[in-house]
């Protein structure tokens, strides 16, 4: 199974922020979109990944948007230094996934969908700045390293749950003491993200008792989208149903604002 | 999605959202296969940690469900729900509920055969009378002491000393229940409940692989609780004759307790009595006789002849030993390393503060395996199942069954590699290792001291 040194060995894996990044990054944190987009321009798996990224079907556009600064000034400030975030964590997906049954595409999509419908939660609790927006970003990263780290033990992972509904994570905490969000609190360390953006994510596991304010509201809101997006047909067929165990009291008081606001239709279902 | 199998129960865990549009992913070509093919006796969804679900949704899983009933006569259902959830359901299918409802897993096991021989007192209210009377049926019948509330009113108030009740069923429902004979376990004889006209049904309605099972770990004693039945027809007469030879090839004793043969011709009762079956007029002349009890087979000294160790079995050895070394370097990381070797009888020095557990397998070879552990190894071997530091006997007892069912899954796997196919049994843990002592003192077997961490722990392979 999963061991500690795995662990520490997978972490010193994680690439650091490629110096055109970390400058795009800083020209928006100063407000400056244009030169961000510039800098952007000179990554080409950058500016492809951007443009691939924001024509799936989640961010709604009619027509392609292709130019970089074009793209960056639709999303604004916080939406372009959130999918530069997105960008970053693209570099850690792995070419083919050995326990979950993603493509590369089916993950992109859940970056997508995820950004969209955060973007509504933010704005509708009027939470939005480049810190929280950014926190979406760092969720799916859980599910790489969860791949990383439990897919040449997939068949012992079966084994044990054919007698025990365990999900990933506590597997990985009772065998390591670290969770997949612990893991997911290195690599915002590593890529210099904000800390309000690491507490958020951790809190989204629902397992941290300490969250208190906003911060605790945006961790209930981020772990019912999680648990949204992972309900997702083409996500259960993934094996991604049984990343995370869901915590349902956790979330229980914000159910009925959370069906509106990413206007799930419960009678059309 | 795949079930959990805990016991003779296997248990479906979606989370989050179940409609009309994500169901039919949970539930892949594969999935439906794997679930047709386990050997259970209900299968459930847990709808502990969905959030929202509507009709749709259900009807996938349950389609499945009343599939595998119709094909194999076992329980199906929905459990683990809250009393909104239990409206929400009985709104969506009303009188059309032809599944069981039950509010917690912990509930379901009270209505299923187990290994375990305790009796659970428990408290019961449903406001349909009907249901209240099968409830009650059932959970005496598998062994319990059903409290049964006549009035709301009653019910609020017992309800009042939870801790006087294992568990308080409400929110539960029987649906098309007692298609399968109830069993329970008293000591170390297995009970089956039969009722009514035995005729060729009962061949569905026994629950054979329970039976192997039982005789595959080591039970020897097994007694027809037959008060209720009316008359048996040369089909079931046929079955219970051939079942008293398969019983033979352990060395078991099949009994019938309170059956008269006022509408049953005399001369079955001779043929029976021919094929080895034992007839009794009272259930309390076997279970309080501790003599005769020994003499049958169930007291824990049962085994009067043991069955020996084969050629083929022995072949197999590396890969139980495999099995067993694999499952406990993937749950602790840590490696187990073989000391010694030996064909004996089990020998384990002192049996104080151990633990054991035993998983049996039938099929292409035929045997049982029997693990030994010093208290503190069963409790490292097991921490990832167990997740807590706890010194509760049942939780430590439960993660044991559950590791030995990887063990045998393991070796199931291994074997089907070389294309012998095996079924394992379920597993049966001992608090006390004297009760396994007697019951495999005189079994000869292969004895392999294995050395963990510094401790002993004792793997022996039999029959």
């Amino acid at each position: 199974m999963v061991t500690a040194e795995q662990i520490t060995l997978y972490i010193q894996t994680i690439p650091a922020v490629p110096s055109i990044l970390k400058e795009a990054l800083a020209h928006i944190r100063n407000g400056e979109l244009t030169k961000a987009a510039k800098c952007a321009e000179e990554d080409p798996a950058l500016k492809l990944y951007l443009k691939t990224l924001v024509n799936r079907p989640a961010f709604g556009f009619r027509n392609e948007v292709s130019d970089v600064s074009q793209i960056f000034s639709i999303l604004g400030t916080a939406g372009a230094y959130q999918i530069l975030h997105n960008y970053l964590l693209s570099l850690l997906v792995p070419k083919k996934w050995s326990l979950f049954d993603l493509s590369a595409t089916a993950f992109y999509d859940l970056q997508a969908s995820l950004s969209q419908k955060w973007e509504h939660i933010l704005a509708h609790l009027r939470l939005q700045n480049q810190d929280t927006q950014s926190a979406i970003s760092l969720l799916p990263a859980g599910i790489i390293v969860c791949d990383a780290l439990f897919g040449e033990h997939k068949a012992d992972v079966e084994q044990l749950r054919s007698v025990k509904a365990l999900d990933y994570n506590t597997i990985l905490y009772r065998v390591s003491q670290r969770t997949l969000f612990d893991i997911c609190d290195d690599i915002a360390r590593i890529w210099e993200m904000p800390p309000l953006a690491a507490r958020i994510v951790h809190g989204a596991s629902g397992l941290d008792p300490h969250l208190e304010g906003n911060e605790k509201l945006l961790a209930q809101w981020m772990h019912l989208l999680l648990f949204y997006e992972l309900s997702q047909g083409p996500y259960v067929s993934a094996g991604l149903n049984e990343f995370l165990d869901f915590q349902i009291d956790f979330v229980h008081d914000i159910y009925e604002s959370f069906i509106q606001v990413v206007g799930y239709d419960e009678s059309n279902r | 999605m795949r079930a959990t199998v805990k016991g003779r129960i296997a248990v479906f865990h979606p989370q989050g959202f179940l409609d009309g549009n994500n169901a039919p992913s949970f539930l892949t070509i594969d999935d439906i296969k794997a679930t047709e093919a386990l050997n259970v006796d209900m299968l459930l969804v847990s709808l502990k940690k969905v959030i929202f679900f509507n009709k749709n949704g259900l009807d996938v899983f349950i389609r499945l469900l009343l599939e595998i009933r119709n094909q194999k006569h076992i329980t199906v259902g929905l459990c683990d729900y809250d009393h909104t959830k239990f409206k929400t359901i009985n709104a969506f299918y009303g009188g059309n509920l032809n599944f069981s409802l039950f509010r917690t897993e912990k509930i379901a096991e009270l209505f299923a055969p187990t290994n375990k021989s305790d009796s659970k007192t428990v408290l019961v209210y449903n406001d349909d009378p009907s249901q209240r009377s099968a409830m009650a049926i059932e959970l005496f019948d598998y062994g319990h002491n059903p409290i049964i509330a006549q009035t709301q009113k009653e019910f609020d108030e017992k309800k009042h000393t939870p801790d006087l009740y294992y568990a308080i069923i409400e929110d539960t429902y029987l649906g098309l229940f007692g298609q399968k004979i109830a069993t329970r376990v008293t000591g170390n004889a297995i009970i089956y409940t039969i009722a009514n006209f035995l005729d060729a049904e009962i061949g569905n309605t026994f629950n054979i692989a329970y039976h192997n099972n039982s005789l595959n770990v080591g039970f020897r004693l097994f007694i027809f609780d037959a008060y209720k039945v009316v008359s048996m027809n040369v089909h079931a007469l046929n079955f219970f004759t051939k079942l008293a030879s398969s019983a033979a090839e352990y060395n078991a004793t099949i009994c019938f307790a309170g059956m008269t043969f006022e509408k049953t011709p005399e001369s079955f009762k001779n043929d029976l009595e021919d094929a080895g079956i034992l007839f009794f007029d009272q259930m309390d002349d076997i279970l309080k006789n501790k003599e005769l009890l020994q003499e049958l087979g169930g007291s824990s000294s049962a085994s009067k002849q043991t069955r020996s160790v084969t050629k083929a079995l022995i072949s197999e050895l590396p890969n139980f030993i495999d099995a067993t070394v694999s499952t406990i370097s993937m749950m602790t990381n840590a490696k187990a390393t073989k000391n010694s070797v030996n064909m004996q009888t089990l020998d384990i020095g002192s049996a104080r503060n151990q633990y054991a557990s035993s998983i049996g397998f039938y099929g292409d070879v035929d045997g049982m395996i029997i693990l030994i552990f010093p208290k503190k190894i069963a409790k490292k071997t097991c921490e990832l199942l167990i997740g807590e530091d706890t010194d509760d006997e049942e939780a430590m007892l439960d993660a044991l069954a559950e590791f030995v069912n990887i063990i045998g899954g393991r070796a199931k796997a291994l074997l089907g590699e070389k294309k012998q196919h095996v079924d394992i049994t379920l597993p049966r843990t001992y608090g006390n290792v004297h009760s396994l002592m007697e019951m495999a003192q005189n079994k000869k077997g292969v004895q392999v001291n294995l050395d963990f961490e510094g401790s002993q722990f004792v793997f022996f392979l039999t029959r």
